[in-house]
C-alpha cells in the first residue's frame, strides 16, 4: 500500500518527527487548560514528600482542573535553589522557609503581604506568640508552617548509673557532666561547634545568664559582660572534658546521633528528635527539661514560614490550596510526623502535645525568645559562630573573640 | 628552510593558490565552533563581569553601579585575601602529589603482569564515584567517634586514642589534600597510560644495546617523550583543582572558623548564604583572569620550550 511504502521510505524520520510535535502539542494544550501551582516544600525527613503529595493530590481530587507540582528540596539548599529561582525570575508560587529568612526575603520585595487573601478566622487560629516574626512592618508576610522550641534531653540511663539527677542550675550540669564522663566511653554534655546553628546553641546559655543577641540600643550584644561568662562557662566544660572532644568537629547531627548511641548525658535539641528516637534508639530512656537556669528561664523558638511569592501568577489558587493545607487532619499528620510543635491552637489542644514527651517542648514556647529579624542575619551568625569556633579551639580567649565578633556585627547593621 | 641546506633535487609539490573567497579559506570552518564557544561560555562570563561592577541584590537585581568597589572590599576582606593563598597551597599540593603519584603508577601498569586488567581497573574505580559522594564517605570515615579509619587504626594498634580529623583546620586542610590527590589519580593516570603506551617498545632496546641503564632510559628517553601528556594533565589538573568545590564543602564547609575555605568556596558562601552576588561574581571573574595567565604563561613557555628544541634538531 502506498500508505506503509511511504511509512518505510526514506521520509520516516519525518513523518516520527510531525507526529511527535503533534501529539506534545495534544497534550501541552491539554494541560494548558489546568492551572499548575508549583509548590517547593523543604524536607524535613523523609515523610515530608509523602504527606504534601498527598494533600496535593486530595485537593486535585476536588477540582479536576488544578495540578499541584510538588519539588521536595533539603534545607541545605533551600536558600540556594531560591536564590537561584528568584534571580531568574521563574520562582515557584509556594515555599516553605526558614523565618530567619523572611525580613531579606520581604525587604526585596519578592514575597506578597498575605493579609488580603486569607479571612480573621484563619489567621486567629494560629497560636498568637508564633505570628510575631511573620508581621513585617504590620503586614503579615508569611504563615507559620512549623515550629520548635528547644530543650535539654537527658539520658536517664547514663545518669541512673552515676546516681545523678538532673540538672536545674549550669553549676549542677557542670557537676552532673563531671559524673558521667567517668563512664567509660560516654560524655557528659554534648557542645556543638560545626555548621549551622552553632551559634544558636549559644544564645541558649546566653539568654539563660541574662544576655541578649542585641542590646536595647540596637548594638550587639556578643561583648556584654553576660556573653562572656556564657563563652567562658562552655569553654571551662571543653577544658574539663566533660564534652566530647573537639567540638568543631560535630555538627548537630553529629551530636544527636552521639546522643542517640547513647554516648551522652545531656544534650541541647529540638523536638524533632523525638520521632528518630522512637525509630532509632526506642531502649534510650530520657527526659525532657528545660534548659538550665541562670539569670532567667529562656528557649529559642524557631518557626518556618509558608510564602506566597510576589512574581506567582496564581496568587488566589496558591492562598485557596493553602486553607486546604492548614486542616487540622493534615497540621496534625505533619506535625507528628516531623516531631515538630504545632503552630494552630486546634492542633495545640490534642492530647498528645501535654503529655511527655513533647509537653517538655511545648511548655518553652510560653517563654521562648525568636531570632530577631534583621537584614543580614546570616552574615551575623556567621561573624559570631567564627568567634565560638575560635574560643572552642583555643585559638582566641572568649573576651578577644567575641569582642571582635561584636565590633564585626556593629559594622554589619551601620551599613544600611 | 633545511631543503635549501641539504641540496638534493626533490619534486616539490606546487602550493595551491590563494584561495579567492573567504569561505574556501579552511579557517572559515573554525567560525561555526567559535560562535558557539563564545556564546556558551562567553556570556556568563560576560553576564558575571557586568554583575561584579555593580552592586547587586540578593536576588540578583542591580541596584547600581558600583565599578571597582566590589574588588576592592574584597582585597580588604582577610579572609578572603586568606583564601587566594590558601587555593595556591591547594592547588600546588594536590597536583604536585598527583603527578608523583600517577608517573610510577602509569609506568607499573604499563608493563604486563598477571592481574594487570584488575589493578588497570581498580584504579579507574574512584573516577566512577561522584565527587560528592567521595567525599560524604570521607566525611563519615574521618569521624573521630564513629569512623572507619580511626577505627582501623586502632585495631592495628598504630594509634591509641582517636583522632579527630575534621576537627582542627591544619589537619583537616591536610586531610582534603590527600582525598584530593585520591581523587585526581585516575584520570591522570589514564592520560600518562595513553601516553606511555604510544611510545614504540624499539627504541628501549635500542637504547639497552647502547649500554642505557633503566633509570636513565626513563630519564632521557621516556619522560621527554612523555612531555606532552604531562604537560595536558598539569594545565587540566591545574584547573580542575582550582575550581574544586565539593571536597572542601562537604568535609569542613571552609570550616572550622573559615580556615580551610579556598576562593570557591568562599565564593559560594557569599553569593547563597551572605546573598552578596556582586562580590562573589567579583571573586568568579578574579579565578578566571588568574586561571586564564597561568594558560597564557604556561602555554607560551611550552611553545618556547617547543622552538628551542626544535631549533637544536636544525
Amino acid at each position: 500500500m502506498r500508505w506503509s511504502k511511504s511509512w518505510n521510505g526514506p521520509f520516516r524520520p519525518l513523518y516520527l518527527a510531525a507526529l511527535s510535535v503533534l501529539g506534545l502539542g495534544a497534550i501541552s494544550a491539554t494541560e494548558a487548560n489546568a492551572a499548575t501551582l508549583n509548590f517547593e516544600v523543604a524536607e524535613y525527613s523523609s515523610q515530608t514528600g509523602p504527606l504534601f503529595e498527598k494533600i496535593a493530590k486530595d485537593y486535585e481530587a476536588l477540582h479536576p482542573d488544578v495540578k499541584i507540582d510538588i519539588s521536595v528540596v533539603p534545607w541545605d539548599n533551600v536558600l540556594q535553589q531560591l536564590t537561584t529561582d528568584l534571580t531568574a525570575n521563574t520562582p515557584p508560587d509556594l515555599a516553605i522557609i526558614g523565618t530567619r529568612w523572611l525580613y531579606d526575603f520581604a525587604s526585596q520585595g519578592v514575597v506578597e503581604p498575605l493579609d488580603g487573601y486569607f479571612p480573621e478566622s484563619f489567621k486567629t487560629s494560629f497560636i498568637p506568640t508564633l505570628m510575631g516574626p511573620s508581621i513585617i512592618d504590620g503586614k503579615l508576610m508569611g504563615l507559620p508552617v512549623g515550629s520548635s522550641a528547644r530543650a535539654m534531653l537527658v539520658n536517664m540511663d547514663l545518669l541512673n548509673k552515676v546516681g545523678a539527677k538532673p540538672p536545674q542550675t549550669w553549676d549542677q550540669l557542670y557537676d552532673v557532666a563531671k559524673k558521667v564522663s567517668t563512664i567509660p566511653g560516654a560524655f557528659g554534655f554534648g557542645l556543638q561547634g560545626k555548621q549551622i546553628e552553632t551559634d544558636s546553641y549559644f544564645y541558649y546559655i546566653l539568654w539563660s545568664y541574662g544576655g541578649d543577641i542585641f542590646t536595647k540600643d540596637g548594638k550587639s550584644g556578643l561583648d556584654s559582660p553576660e556573653a562572656i561568662a556564657a563563652a567562658t562557662f562552655y569553654k571551662k566544660l571543653l577544658d574539663s572534658h566533660v564534652t566530647e572532644p573537639e567540638p568543631t568537629d560535630y555538627s548537630r547531627e553529629d551530636i544527636f546521633n552521639l546522643f542517640k548511641q547513647g554516648k551522652l548525658g545531656m544534650v541541647f535539641t529540638f523536638p524533632m528528635l523525638v520521632p528518630q528516637l522512637q525509630a532509632e534508639a526506642p531502649n534510650l530512656h530520657y527526659a525532657v527539661l528545660p534548659f538550665p537556669v541562670a539569670k532567667q528561664k529562656a528557649t529559642l523558638a524557631v518557626t518556618d514560614s509558608l510564602v506566597i511569592f510576589s512574581a506567582s501568577h496564581q496568587k488566589k489558587l496558591a492562598a485557596d490550596f493553602t486553607k486546604f493545607m492548614y486542616q487540622e487532619k493534615y497540621r496534625s499528620q505533619f506535625d507528628r510526623n516531623e516531631g515538630l510543635l504545632p503552630v494552630t491552637t486546634a492542633v495545640a489542644d490534642e492530647k498528645y502535645y501535654s503529655t511527655e514527651p513533647m509537653k517538655g517542648f511545648v511548655d518553652g514556647l510560653s517563654y521562648a525568645k525568636f531570632i530577631p529579624p534583621v537584614a543580614n542575619w546570616e552574615q551575623m551568625a556567621d561573624d559570631t559562630t567564627q568567634a565560638l569556633q575560635k574560643i572552642y579551639l583555643g585559638q582566641a580567649a572568649p573576651t578577644a573573640a567575641l569582642t571582635q565578633a561584636a565590633g564585626q556585627i556593629n559594622t554589619i547593621l551601620s551599613q544600611k | 628552510m633545511s631543503q635549501s641546506q641539504l641540496d638534493i633535487p626533490i619534486a616539490v609539490p606546487a602550493i595551491s593558490p590563494r584561495p579567492k573567497l573567504v569561505f574556501q579559506d579552511p579557517r572559515f570552518l573554525l567560525v561555526p565552533g567559535l560562535i558557539l564557544t563564545i556564546i556558551i561560555i562567553g556570556y556568563p562570563a560576560g553576564d558575571l563581569l557586568w554583575l561584579s561592577l555593580h552592586s547587586v541584590s540578593r536576588f540578583g537585581r542591580i541596584l547600581g553601579a558600583n565599578a571597582f568597589g566590589n574588588y576592592r572590599d574584597l582585597f580588604l576582606d582577610p579572609l578572603f585575601v586568606a583564601s587566594i593563598w590558601r587555593t595556591l597551597i591547594w592547588t600546588v599540593t594536590v597536583v604536585g602529589g598527583t603527578m608523583a603519584i600517577s608517573i610510577p603508577v602509569a609506568l607499573i601498569l604499563n608493563e604486563e603482569f598477571h592481574g594487570r586488567g584488575i589493578a588497570r581497573t581498580v584504579i579507574m574505580l574512584p573516577w566512577s564515584v561522584s565527587l560528592t559522594m567521595t567525599a560524604v564517605v570521607w566525611r563519615w570515615a574521618l569521624n573521630g567517634r564513629a569512623g572507619l579509619l580511626n577505627a582501623t587504626l586502632m585495631n592495628l594498634g598504630v594509634m591509641q586514642t582517636p583522632i579527630e580529623w575534621l576537627g582542627r583546620a591544619h589537619l583537616a586542610f591536610c586531610v582534603e589534600i590527600v582525598v584530593g590527590i585520591l581523587v585526581s589519580i585516575p584520570f591522570t593516570t589514564t592520560i600518562l597510560l595513553g601516553g606511555l603506551s604510544s611510545i614504540p617498545r624499539d627504541i628501549y632496546e635500542a637504547g639497552a644495546v647502547d649500554g642505557g641503564r633503566p633509570y636513565r632510559l626513563f630519564l632521557h628517553m621516556t619522560m621527554p617523550l612523555l612531555k606532552p601528556f604531562l604537560n595536558i594533565a598539569i594545565v587540566l589538573n591545574i584547573i580542575y583543582v582550582f575550581n574544586s568545590f565539593p571536597i572542601i564543602w562537604v568535609m569542613t564547609a571552609g570550616g572550622p572558623a573559615d580556615e580551610t575555605d579556598i576562593m570557591v568556596t568562599y565564593l559560594y558562601k557569599l553569593a547563597f548564604q551572605f546573598g552578596q552576588l556582586g562580590k562573589a561574581a567579583a571573586i568568579s571573574i578574579i579565578m578566571l583572569t588568574i586561571l586564564l595567565i597561568f594558560t597564557i604563561i604556561y602555554a607560551t613557555l611550552l611553545m618556547r620550550g617547543k622552538q628551542s628544541s626544535v631549533a637544536e634538531e636544525v
